[in-house]
């Protein structure tokens, strides 16, 4: 073995497309019942509900809103998408991920209407083999599937991109994240105990990570765009391990910013430095204060992820005498004599994001072989 | 509060093969496939011991195959290797399962090996046992055979794993559906 470069698969599995009943009269006048799931009796008050719920297996142990046909049809009726149309198989369970479901369990997590192609792009997006769900879902790692938000559609849904937008700031994000981490638990059968060894958790894995790039503070194109070519609406979903703060009160150059971020980023236990993993990628998120000095010096992104990288680095020979051996016997310490978090500079993933009081960077490690996946918003 | 309907937010899925498969009879003759990771290698210790044991009992060979990455190109080849390994043997015996990620993976190798219609095992530690029942029958094969060796594994020096490895030989022969006097005789 050797260095193993990342480089996204040629074949593409998609959901077969199914049709269960004709379209011609469409989803919202058609007098046949488009919704397939069981009807389920229960007590609509919320806390008798989600009581039943946690009985079921349905919940994560916040209120839920009772998913009423009233509830679900007026959230379908808002987006004119088919509910049976099958979106992804989701493993473990690789049962048929639709509309419907999808739908379902927006309106228990409390998500809007208007969050649906959101929710059904970052489904898409963790439901491509190259996200490593299979995975990333039986893990004892802490690890949950983060969305990364570009486009005007960050205004229409008031996701956070400035101060506090990892947690805290108050929007409808954590419920669309919620929604996400619903669609896990009940569709893709994702249960802790059961079929997810994860052995901390995480609680991102209550309502993920849904964050928007501030695109207006940028001196870089948008993410999307960036990775996909994607402008406007659209979603990257990224398989985080956590979020690490790095504070800065001393750097005032950019490449002594990036020294400071690339450093942090770097510590031996991390998914990227270990020999049971053949690559990683990781997340950086800087916020604009920084963004603004180094975007001045290194308009090309490309230069901040080469700096970033090179600083991501450990040298070999202080690692522990196992953890190093088993690297060197596949290979992977370089000439340099130092291992290097990420195969190469593009595999580090910056997004400008975050208050306007500076000081801080955020990172978040990925899960070992998952790729980070880009939709378009639609 | 009223009662009310609400919309089952839950998928499952119908299909369940409750067999546990071919058994791998006699040995002597075949070619026996293990499948090791490149993150236990107490894995690596006892599949060495046992691909002797089994050579002792007359087997045509027994072949290796190590996954790794599972995405991107990286995971392509895999798939490909995988495919072409399961196409060359006669019985599968697929580890490691240790962990939750490789616990899902180590399945996954099974069902595809159960699947092209090959006696299969699939190795598990004790920790992960109801796990890897759990994720086989999630998997649509609740009848996956499963080898239980002793938890905690990976982090035993190699003289405490090498008696494990020798002391569930005959177990793993068993759980196989190996047929061991036959084996032996073939061998003789």
């Amino acid at each position: 073995m050797s260095i193993v470069t990342i480089a996204p698969s040629h074949t593409k599995v998609q959901a077969p497309p199914k049709q269960l009943v004709s379209r011609d009269c469409g989803p919202d006048g058609c007098e046949i019942d488009w919704l397939a799931s069981p009807r389920r009796e229960a007590d609509l008050d919320i806390a008798n509900f989600t009581a039943f719920a946690m009985e079921q297996g349905w919940g994560d142990g916040l209120p839920l809103v009772p998913p009423t046909e009233t509830r679900v049809r007026t959230f379908l009726s808002l987006n004119h998408r088919y509910p049976d149309e099958v979106i992804a198989h989701l493993p473990p369970m690789r049962a048929e991920c639709t509309v419907e479901k999808i739908v379902i369990n927006a309106v228990m997590a409390g998500a809007p209407p208007e969050s649906l192609p959101l929710l059904i792009a970052a489904v898409e997006a963790v439901a491509d083999p190259d996200f490593e769900l299979y995975g990333m879902n039986a893990t004892t790692a802490s690890v949950a599937p983060a969305m990364f938000i570009n486009g005007p559609i960050r205004h229409r849904l008031g996701i956070p991109f400035k101060h506090g937008c990892f947690g805290g700031a108050a929007s409808s994000a954590a419920a669309i994240g919620r929604a996400l981490r619903l669609i896990m638990r009940n569709v893709a059968g994702q249960v802790v105990g059961v079929t997810s060894q994860s052995t901390f958790g995480s609680p991102a894995r209550i309502s993920s990570l849904c964050v928007g790039e501030w695109e207006e503070r940028s001196p870089w194109a948008p993410l999307a765009e960036r990775r996909a070519g994607i402008k406007g609406d659209a979603v990257t979903t990224f398989g985080g391990m956590g979020t690490m703060n790095i504070l800065d009160t001393t750097s005032q150059k950019p490449a002594e910013f990036l020294e400071m971020i690339g450093k942090s980023a770097a510590y031996a236990g991390t998914n990227g430095f270990s020999p049971a993993v053949p690559f990683c990628e990781v997340f950086v998120a800087i916020n604009p204060i920084c963004a603004e000095i180094i975007g001045k010096e290194m308009p090309d992104i490309e230069d901040v992820q080469a700096v970033l990288w090179r600083n991501a680095s450990l040298p070999a020979d202080w690692l522990e005498h196992l953890h190093r051996g088993q690297l060197e016997d596949q290979g992977r310490i370089r000439a340099d004599g130092r291992v290097y978090l990420t195969p190469e500079p593009k595999d580090v993933v910056v997004m400008v994001c975050g208050g306007t009081g500076g000081l801080h960077a955020a990172v978040v490690h990925s899960f070992g072989t998952s790729l980070t996946q880009t939709r378009a918003i639609v | 509060m009223a009662k009310g309907f609400v919309l089952d937010p839950t998928t499952a899925r119908a299909d369940d093969i409750t067999s546990p498969g071919p058994d791998a009879g006699p040995l002597a003759g075949k070619t026996i496939g293990i499948r090791v990771d490149q993150m236990w290698r107490a894995w690596d210790w006892i599949s060495e011991i046992w691909a002797d044991e089994f050579r002792k009992l007359g087997v045509a060979d027994v072949k290796f195959w190590r996954s790794c990455g599972r995405s991107g190109e990286e995971g392509e080849k895999m798939d490909k290797e995988l495919k072409a390994f399961l196409a060359s043997i006669d019985i599968a015996v697929v580890g490691l399962a240790n962990c939750g990620s490789c616990t899902g993976w180590t399945v996954h190798d099974s069902l595809a090996a159960a699947a092209a219609g090959l006696p299969t095992v699939a190795v598990a530690t004790a920790n992960f046992e109801e796990f890897a029942k759990t994720i086989a029958k999630r998997g649509g094969r609740s009848g996956l055979r499963v080898h239980v060796l002793p938890y905690p594994l990976n982090e035993r020096f190699r003289e405490d794993v090498d008696p494990v490895a020798y002391e569930h030989f005959p177990r793993l022969m068993a759980t196989m559906g190996a047929a061991m006097e036959t084996s032996k005789k073939a061998a003789a």
